[in-house]
C-alpha cells in the first residue's frame, strides 16, 4: 500500500523542494515573484535570479543526486550488497580524477564535451574493474577494498596535480571537482551532462528486472533464465554513464547512492528492481535539500555540497555496515 | 517429449579432470538420484549438462537441442535448476522469492501475469508455504527455506528438475517432506535428477541411481540392481549392510 504512494509522493516532494530552492537564498524571493518569473512575467532581476542562477542549480543538484541514487541502487542489486555505491567503490573518485586531469592539461578548453567525457571514461574504467573483480571474487569486502584502493589512488593523483597546479585559479577549479558542488551551474552545463545521464538511466531501467533474479545468487539467477554476462555489462555501463555524467556536472559527491536506496528498500519489499526509481527520486531530493542548506548556511566561504553529503552520508554508511549481519560475506 | 541426454561429457579445470566421459539420460516420469562422495564430480556433471559450465568434450541435448546453444530463458523453461548454494541477498518476502521462478516468462516480483500468479500460487500450495507467504525469507528456519526454494523451482513449470543436494542440512522430517514434493512432481509427469548423500533416502525414493566416483559414472540402474554392499565399499569406502532397499552403514573401511 505504502508502495503505491511512494513514487508520486517523492515526485511531489522533489517539485516542492526545487521550487523552494528558487525561493530561498541570499535574497529571498516571495513565492508569487518566483511564479511570475517562471511564467515569464516579473522584472528582469527576478527572472535572472530564477532562470540563470537558482533553477539550473537546483535541477543540477536533483539530477546529480538522481544519477547517483539509481547507480547506487543498481550496483547494490548487481553486487548483492547494500554497501555498494559509486563513491564507496571508487567510481566517483576515478571519474573526478580524469575530469581534473582534463582541466589541468587544458584539454577541457578544446571542447565543452571533453570534461563530461573524461569523467565518464574514468567512471566506466573503475566500474568495469569492479565488475571484473566481482566475477573473480565472491567477497564483497574485497570489492570495497578495491574501491578504497581506487579512491586512494585517485586522491593521491589528484593531490599531485594540485601540487603542480600552475596558478590558484586552476587549483580552486580542481578543488571544486574533488569536493563536488553545483554552484554556478547553467542550463548549458546541464545540457552537456543530460545525454549521458539519460542514456545511463535508460540502460539501468531497461535491465533492472535481472537485478531481482540476482537476489537468488548468480548460479540460481542464471538457472531461472538470467543472462549473467549481459546483465553485468548493462549495469556497469549504465551506472558508469550515469555516475560519470553526474561527476562531469557536479564533481564527486559520495554516499547519496548508499543512503537513498537504504531508506527506500523496506518500502519496495527489498526488491532491487523496484528500488531504482524511488531511490533516484529520493537521492535527488536529498541533494536539493542539502544544497539549500549549503546556500543558507551563514559561512564566509560557501560549503561544498559534496562535503555536506559526506558529513551526513559517511556516518550513515558506518551505521549500515555495523548493523549488517554477515549473511554471505 | 522432454528429456535431457548427456553424451560422453568431460569437464576439465586446469589439469584436473572433473568429469570424464559421462553419459546419462533423464526423462519425464522418473526420479533419478545422483550419488557419489564429495568431489566425485556430481555438480560439475549437472552444470555441464545444463550448459552452465564449459565442457572439454561431449554434448548434452535438452529436448534435442544442445543445452549450450539455448538462451538462459529457453533453458529455464525446459529445466528448473536448484543449485547447491542458495544464498538470498535481500530479505524478500516468501511470495516474491517464489515469483522469481517465473523470471523466464518475463515476470518480476510484483509484476505477474495471471498465468504467472497462478503458477506461483500452485507452487506455494504444493510446498505448503501458505502460512508464511508474506514473511521475510531471512526469518525462516532452514527447513522452511528449503521448501521456499523448492517452490521457486516448481513455479517455473518446467518439465524437468535438477536439484543439487536439496535436503542437505535438513532434519529427517524435512528431508522426507522435500523428497515427497519431488516425488509428487515426478508422479505428475515431471522428471527429476537429484543429488543426494543419504543413500537410504535415495534408495527409498529413486527409480534409478547414478553412481559417480573419481569423475566417472560407474553404475546406472534401479536401486535393486545397483545398490549393494560391494558398491558401498567401492564408492564410499564404508562397510554397509544392504537388504532390499534398506541400507545400514556400519563404519568406514
Amino acid at each position: 500500500m505504502s508502495e503505491r504512494f511512494l513514487v508520486p509522493g517523492l515526485v511531489a516532494a522533489s517539485v516542492v523542494a526545487i521550487f523552494a530552492a528558487c525561493l530561498l537564498g541570499s535574497t529571498p524571493l516571495a513565492a508569487d515573484r518566483v511564479l511570475a518569473a517562471f511564467l515569464g512575467g516579473a522584472d528582469v532581476g527576478d527572472r535572472l535570479v530564477v532562470w540563470q542562477i537558482r533553477l539550473p542549480r537546483a535541477i543540477a543538484a536533483f539530477v546529480t543526486g538522481a544519477a547517483l541514487g539509481i547507480s547506487g541502487a543498481a550496483l547494490q542489486g548487481l553486487l548483492r550488497n547494500p554497501l555498494a555505491e559509486p563513491g564507496v567503490l571508487g567510481v566517483s573518485a576515478s571519474a573526478s580524477l580524469l575530469a581534473t586531469f582534463s582541466l589541468y592539461y587544458g584539454l577541457a578548453a578544446l571542447s565543452p564535451w571533453i570534461l563530461p567525457l573524461s569523467a565518464i571514461a574514468g567512471a566506466l574504467a573503475a566500474t568495469a574493474l569492479i565488475a571484473l573483480a566481482a566475477i573473480r571474487t565472491r567477497s564483497v569486502v574485497t570489492l570495497i577494498l578495491i574501491g578504497v584502493g581506487l579512491s586512494s589512488f585517485s586522491g593521491a593523483a589528484m593531490s599531485l596535480l594540485m601540487n603542480l597546479a600552475p596558478n590558484p585559479f586552476s587549483l580552486s577549479d580542481m578543488i571544486n571537482w574533488m569536493l563536488g558542488s553545483v554552484a554556478n551551474r547553467s542550463f548549458q552545463e546541464l545540457g552537456l551532462a543530460a545525454p549521458f545521464l539519460l542514456a545511463g538511466t535508460i540502460i539501468l531501467l531497461v535491465s533492472r528486472r535481472g537485478l531481482s533474479a540476482l537476489t537468488l545468487g548468480e548460479e540460481a539467477a542464471s538457472g531461472v533464465g538470467l543472462n549473467l554476462r549481459n546483465q553485468r555489462i548493462l549495469t556497469v555501463l549504465g551506472a558508469g554513464l550515469a555516475t560519470g555524467g553526474s561527476v562531469g556536472l557536479a564533481g564527486a559527491i559520495g554516499f547519496v547512492g548508499i543512503v537513498a536506496p537504504h531508506i527506500i528498500r523496506p518500502f519496495v519489499k527489498h526488491d532491487p528492481a523496484r528500488s531504482l526509481i524511488p531511490s533516484a527520486l529520493l537521492a535527488g531530493l536529498i541533494l536539493v535539500m542539502a544544497d539549500i542548506g549549503v546556500r543558507l548556511m551563514p559561512t564566509t566561504n560557501e560549503l561544498k555540497l559534496g562535503v555536506v553529503a559526506a558529513l551526513i552520508g559517511a556516518p550513515a554508511f558506518v551505521w549500515i555496515a555495523m548493523r549488517r549481519r554477515t549473511l554471505n560475506g | 517429449m522432454a528429456d535431457l541426454i548427456a553424451r560422453n561429457l568431460s569437464v576439465e579445470a586446469g589439469k584436473a579432470t572433473l568429469v570424464r566421459d559421462a553419459s546419462f539420460r533423464l526423462a519425464r516420469g522418473e526420479l533419478v538420484a545422483l550419488l557419489g562422495p564429495n568431489g566425485a564430480g556430481k555438480t560439475s556433471l549437472l552444470r555441464a549438462s545444463l550448459g552452465l559450465e564449459k565442457r572439454a568434450s561431449g554434448d548434452a541435448l535438452l529436448d534435442g537441442t544442445d543445452s549450450e546453444k539455448l538462451s538462459p530463458m529457453q533453458r529455464a523453461r525446459r529445466v528448473a535448476y536448484l543449485p547447491q548454494q542458495r544464498p538470498l541477498a535481500w530479505p524478500n518476502t516468501v511470495r516474491d522469492v517464489v515469483a522469481l521462478g517465473r523470471f523466464a516468462y518475463g515476470a518480476a516480483p510484483g509484476r505477474l501475469s495471471a498465468e504467472d500468479a497462478d503458477a506461483v500460487e500452485r507452487a506455494i500450495k504444493l510446498c505448503d508455504l501458505g502460512s508464511f507467504v508474506d514473511r521475510q525469507a531471512d526469518t525462516l528456519s532452514g527447513g522452511e527455506l528449503a521448501r521456499v526454494h523448492c517452490a521457486r523451482a516448481f513455479a517455473a513449470g518446467a518439465p524437468l528438475l535438477i536439484a543439487d543436494e536439496p535436503v542437505a542440512a535438513l532434519d529427517p522430517r524435512h528431508q522426507f517432506r522435500i523428497m515427497d514434493m519431488i516425488r509428487g512432481f515426478v508422479d505428475e509427469g515431471g522428471g527429476a535428477l537429484v543429488v543426494l548423500h543419504d543413500i537410504a533416502l535415495a534408495a527409498r525414493y529413486a527409480d534409478r541411481m547414478i553412481w559417480m566416483k573419481d569423475a566417472q559414472i560407474v553404475a546406472d540402474g534401479p536401486p535393486a540392481e545397483t545398490l549393494s554392499e560391494e558398491r558401498m565399499a567401492d564408492i564410499y569406502g564404508v562397510r554397509a549392510k544392504v537388504s532390499g532397499n534398506s541400507v545400514e552403514i556400519e563404519g568406514a573401511i
